[in-house]
């Protein structure tokens, strides 16, 4: 036996699966050879220590997941298995109202998907129709709740609550008067900057609202803040109307304006003349 | 397993409490951790209810359980290469921190054998596991792995080498 035939034994050797024949014949190469014989002492130490290694127990749990799981399944059998009767006893039925001869198998689908193709045509003329009013009231009913959502919020007490109502009021689609009415009073009479720079903010997004261009221009008289101030400007100035003209030059007159809101004023009469 | 197929599913509670503790054994070898190994056997059953159609006894139960146990495994390594971070992957196994109280020399033993047996390539600890913890026959782990016995036998002859090369160089690490 050669050097090489050792090694594929040795796999056999070690699980002791070798026949008297071979075994012997190994030993006998072994005897004769210090290389093989080495190699195969130390492949069988390792063997065998492995041997050595605990077998280590699982949780208990194991054994309890293992019951409920088995419990859970059983009852989803039982369930399927009447589902499966049910199936049996349609396709028996099915069959039985099949005719027979080739020909008028084939004539009776011919007949089953015509009738298919033309309901469902029928169908989807009128679906078609159903769903495009159903989707208009649908966008018609998110935006009522975003409007009572928003109002709500702009009445509450907390500066940061209020905010989230500017920014509610901005995601509706057609505001009615009363959104714009709510914005406008926050805009003249929050206490607090946030709110109120906000508020500009979202009035912007309604500015073809002819009640919102009134009021935008009526506010920038009442403001004390110089942002609010600075930021209704630049609204005015960016939609181009000329009717705050008049509140501008007033606002210039104002000695106790910050130098800093008087020089955009005097900069957006002369952009919007 | 026949009786499980054919609708007896509470006969599985035999094949469970059979193997159980080996199946828990060889995914602890694997991966090291006992909680993950709990579930990955718990998987496998799950598994032999839900394909147990596709049982068709022409091989033995064990080998049919132990390819599902291995495509598990794998399920389970990909699983944890896309949750956990690429650094966690190399930490040390559990294994490595052998209380002191315990470092009696046949413990220390058990527990550089465990670690080395951690640094071998997969499909050769799989083979090894299978061969010397699971007692499955060479013949078996090959119909199990898809390959012929010959290389399942040279697969044993290389793992037991080179776990022999990285028991002994762990051992001069250890004990200097």
């Amino acid at each position: 036996m050669k050097c090489e035939q050792i090694r594929e034994k040795s796999a056999d050797y070690l699980a002791g699966e070798l026949d008297e024949k071979s075994l012997s014949e190994v030993r006998a190469h072994l005897a004769d050879c210090p290389a093989c014989r080495e190699e195969l002492e130390s492949l069988s130490a390792i063997w065998t220590k492995l041997g050595v290694l605990p077998k280590e127990q699982p949780s208990g749990s194991l054994r309890i997941r293992f019951y409920e799981m088995l419990e859970a399944y059983k009852k989803g059998t039982e369930k399927d298995r009447d589902k499966i009767s049910l199936g049996q006893t349609l396709s028996y039925w099915f069959g039985r109202l099949m005719p027979r001869r080739p020909a008028y198998q084939i004539a009776l689908s011919l007949i089953l998907i015509a009738a298919g193709l033309g309901g469902g045509f029928l169908l989807s003329v009128r679906s078609r129709s159903a769903a495009r009013t159903e989707v208009t009231g649908l966008r018609g009913e998110v935006d009522d709740m975003r409007r009572i959502v928003a109002v709500s919020l702009l009445k509450q007490a907390s500066p940061s609550e209020r905010l989230m109502g500017v920014s509610w009021s901005a995601r509706i689609d057609r505001p009615g008067d009363e959104i714009i009415q709510t914005l406008l009073e926050t805009l003249n009479r929050d206490p607090n900057v946030n709110v109120r720079l906000a508020a500009v903010d979202a009035l912007y997004l309604f500015y073809d609202h002819p009640e919102v261009k009134a009021g935008l221009i009526h506010s920038l008289a009442g403001q004390t803040s110089p942002l609010v101030q600075l930021s209704l400007i630049n609204l005015l100035v960016e939609i181009r109307e000329r009717r705050a003209v008049e509140a501008l030059e007033r606002l210039i007159q104002d000695e106790k304006l910050n130098p800093k809101v008087k020089k955009r004023a005097e900069l957006g009469l002369t952009q919007l003349s | 397993m026949e009786e499980v197929r054919d609708g007896k599913v509470e006969r599985l509670a035999i094949l469970f409490e059979r193997h159980h503790i080996m199946l828990f054994n060889f995914f602890l070898r694997l991966s090291g951790n006992r909680s993950t190994s709990e579930d990955l056997v718990q998987e496998v059953f799950f598994r032999i209810l839900k394909y147990r159609d596709t049982y068709h006894g022409q091989s033995k139960f064990i080998v049919w359980m132990y390819q599902i146990a291995r495509n598990v495994h794998v399920d389970h390594l990909r699983k944890q290469k896309q949750e956990v971070p690429l650094d966690a992957q190399f930490e040390e196994p559990a294994v490595a921190e052998t209380p002191a109280i315990e470092r009696l020399s046949a413990e220390v033993d058990a527990a550089v054998l465990k670690k080395a047996l951690d640094r071998l390539p997969l499909r050769k600890r799989e083979v090894l596991l299978l061969s010397r913890f699971q007692e499955m026959k060479y013949r078996e782990i090959a119909e199990l792995m898809g390959c012929d016995i010959g290389s399942i036998k040279s697969t044993i002859h290389r793992a037991i080498k080179e776990l022999g090369k990285i028991y002994f160089e762990l051992q001069g690490g250890t004990s200097p």
